[in-house]
């Protein structure tokens, strides 16, 4: 489904990824960990699209096509999500309004009609439910005054919404109470499927103690420097990112 | 002395006299000492009226009979939701159908008060000012022909309009341009209340001056929700200043929306007199073409226990230029005074400029002021985000750009008003087709 080969970006003038080389099939959940600094979020934002990432080399495929070569909003038609690490409040703009326009381009692109305005609150309201959102949310605007929780509940939200092929959380866990963490954890296991797949970005061990993946990477120095099971995750909770790190330069 | 005070004084000496004499005297004499405000005046300095130094002004004239045709206007309120709509053409008030009969509002000419009134009338003149932000008025008080003086005295739950129509042929003759100055007088009574459109529109292609002033008063526990909506075709000069004086717990919203002319200066000073009066103030400044908008907010905490808000959003595109400048005084003794003041600007274009400036002066030892100005383009975060959700670039800026204005346009009480405004603004903005979408 995924292929990175080489994939080496520069921000703001400054490599930060240099040379990643990851596959990801269909159906499978891979995890990449790593320190703070290591290029985990780059990765994830060169994926999703954003233009003042440069990519100097390296290719991604995604089903086959040049992933590089679309735009981001082209990419999310195609069914790539990215989950935020830190969502943007957008004051002004509705949440219901932003989910239905992102459900009704992701339809558009595929040819199929917009989607019925009572079907979609009915849709949204059973989402929201499961996602132990109030109702309030309904009326605000995105992300606006959300709680670092609520606007993690609502990343996994829209992801619910917009079903995508791969979905790749970032930090999706981060600031999450252990309460959070399980409804933020069924909400991405829900979507476990053997024609998905997710890529969940971590700096600890914990989600993956409710999202099983079926590979661990560290990414260190911008690049993918072990790769294993789940059992590489518990391994990296008891000896620290040093002992990855140091295992490279030796 | 420029062309344009030539032309401004040797109207005045043409004029007869009236009841007013004395005031329009001293107002006048100021303005020919001070001259025309210049880049030297605090207030001015990003406003070059040299161009307009060198230009001849002469009388708008004078129609108050026959209906008014506003070919392109656009209405504000939908017939059935408002209480009346008032006409003022060049400055003078239709008034020639006899005075309307409106549950709760008065309304006379300002002839018409000084023929009954005058020492009422004179209440509403200050003294003359060398102040730079009211240059104009001080012509405005001389040269004014006739104006409009509403008075509301009781709880009146639908707008009235008032429609300043700049009509004639306007062109650049061997006398100049034409001048008019509008004058408004609003007084709302102890626990009245009412909402006031002035919209402001020109007719054809003229390209007149307009310099207009309302004068607003408001007694304890009135309310008022004012709007003043600039609207006039690209050719024309707009100076418009509203004085905003609040008695005991009343309170004020007040929307000053820039939509048309080509060069607007909107003024607006409020005074808050006495405990528990509170203003809002809203201004949406909007740049297209080769606008030229500059907008000064004066806001005087003279009481403790006030409280004033004033938020500005301003958007330039193409090569426009907006401006706003916000100042909040707060005099000696006036403890526990309460004011915010937030301005944002969004630029559209490469080649257009804002400008804002927020003041504080502050006399008095308690207070909570607080002010913050931002301007820039469209969030590169927020773009990124709604583009990661499949939505095609031309939806996202459209989206985002009416989500800057949101905060003013949802402050609207009258919906119809706000629709139409809306629309208006819309056609003035980029990727308009995609922006009717979200309406």
């Amino acid at each position: 489904m995924l292929k990175i080969s080489d994939l080496t970006a520069r921000v703001a003038g400054k490599e930060i990824l240099t040379g990643v080389n990851l596959t990801v099939n269909a159906g499978e959940v891979h995890a990449i960990m790593g320190p703070n600094g290591s290029g985990k979020s780059t990765l994830a934002q060169v994926l999703a699209g954003r233009e003042d990432y440069e990519v100097i080399r390296g290719s991604v495929t995604f089903e086959g096509k040049d992933l590089l070569a679309m735009p981001a909003e082209q990419r999310a038609r195609a069914g790539l999500f990215l989950g935020f690490q830190y969502p943007v409040e957008i004051p002004g703009v509705n949440n219901v309004y932003l989910l239905k326009a992102a459900l009704n381009a992701k339809r558009k692109a595929a040819g199929e009609p917009e989607v019925d305005a009572y079907e979609f609150l009915a849709l949204i309201r059973q989402k929201m439910k499961f996602m132990q959102m109030s109702e309030s949310f309904l009326t605000r605007g995105v992300n606006e005054g959300f709680s670092g929780g609520e606007k993690k509940r609502n990343e996994v939200l829209q992801m619910l919404i917009l079903e995508p092929k791969l979905a790749i959380l970032d930090e999706t866990d981060s600031g999450l109470d252990i309460d959070a963490l399980k409804v933020v954890s069924t909400g991405v296991n829900s979507l476990r499927d053997p024609k998905r797949a997710v890529v969940l970005v971590t700096h600890y061990q914990r989600l993956l103690d409710y999202v099983i993946p079926d590979q661990v990477h560290v990414l260190s120095g911008g690049r993918i420097v072990k790769s294993g099971d789940k059992s590489l995750a518990q391994e990296l909770e008891r000896r620290g990112y040093d002992w990855v790190m140091g295992a490279q330069v030796a | 002395m420029s062309a344009a005070l030539r032309s401004f004084e040797s109207q005045w000496r043409a004029r007869a006299r009236d009841a007013l004499q004395p005031i329009r005297e001293a107002a006048m004499q100021r303005f020919l000492k001070l001259g025309l405000p210049s880049l030297r005046d605090e207030t001015w300095r990003y406003t070059d009226l040299r161009a307009l130094a060198e230009q001849s002004f002469r009388e708008a004239g004078c129609v108050t009979s026959g209906a008014p045709t506003p070919g392109a206007a656009l209405s504000l309120v939908h017939g059935e939701q408002h209480a009346a709509t008032l006409t003022m053409i060049n400055g003078c008030p239709m008034l020639h159908a006899g005075l309307p009969e409106m549950d709760g509002i008065e309304v006379d000419s300002i002839r018409g008060l000084y023929d009954r009134d005058p020492k009422r009338l004179r209440q509403f003149f200050g003294s003359a000012t060398d102040a730079d932000q009211r240059r104009w008025v001080l012509l405005n008080t001389a040269l004014f022909i006739d104006g409009l003086y509403l008075k509301i005295t009781k709880p009146v739950p639908t707008p009235l309009v008032i429609r300043h129509l700049s009509t004639g042929d306007g062109a650049q003759g061997r006398d100049g341009a034409q001048a008019a100055h509008p004058r408004v007088i609003i007084e709302a009574g102890p626990g009245a209340s009412a909402i006031i459109i002035e919209h402001h529109l020109s007719e054809g292609d003229i390209t007149p001056l307009n310099n207009s002033n309302t004068h607003i008063e408001l007694g304890k526990d009135a309310q008022l929700e004012h709007y003043r909506v600039y609207a006039t075709g690209a050719g024309a000069t707009h100076l418009d200043s509203l004085d905003i004086h609040q008695s005991q717990d009343s309170r004020c919203r007040q929307f000053t929306i820039a939509l048309g002319g080509g060069l607007v200066r909107s003024s607006l000073e409020a005074r808050l007199n006495q405990p528990g009066a509170s203003l809002d103030s809203y201004s949406l400044l909007v740049g297209h073409q080769d606008r030229h908008v500059d907008c000064v907010n004066i806001v005087t905490h003279a009481a403790p226990n006030t409280r004033s808000r004033q938020t500005a959003r301003a958007i330039a595109g193409d090569v426009s230029r907006v401006i706003f400048n916000s100042k909040v005084i707060v005099n000696a003794g006036a403890n526990d005074a309460d004011s915010k003041q937030s301005c944002r600007g969004l630029l559209l274009s490469p080649n257009a400029e804002i400008d804002t400036r927020p003041q504080l002066e502050i006399h008095a030892d308690a207070v909570k002021c607080a002010h913050g100005a931002t301007t820039g383009r469209l969030d590169p975060d927020m773009l990124f985000y709604l583009l990661s959700r499949g939505l095609d670039r031309e939806t996202a800026q459209s989206l985002l750009v009416y989500a800057f204005l949101a905060d003013v346009l949802t402050g609207m009480s009258v919906s119809s008003a706000r629709s139409a405004i809306e629309n208006a603004l819309i056609s003035q903005l980029p990727d308009s087709q995609t922006l009717r979408k979200f309406r």
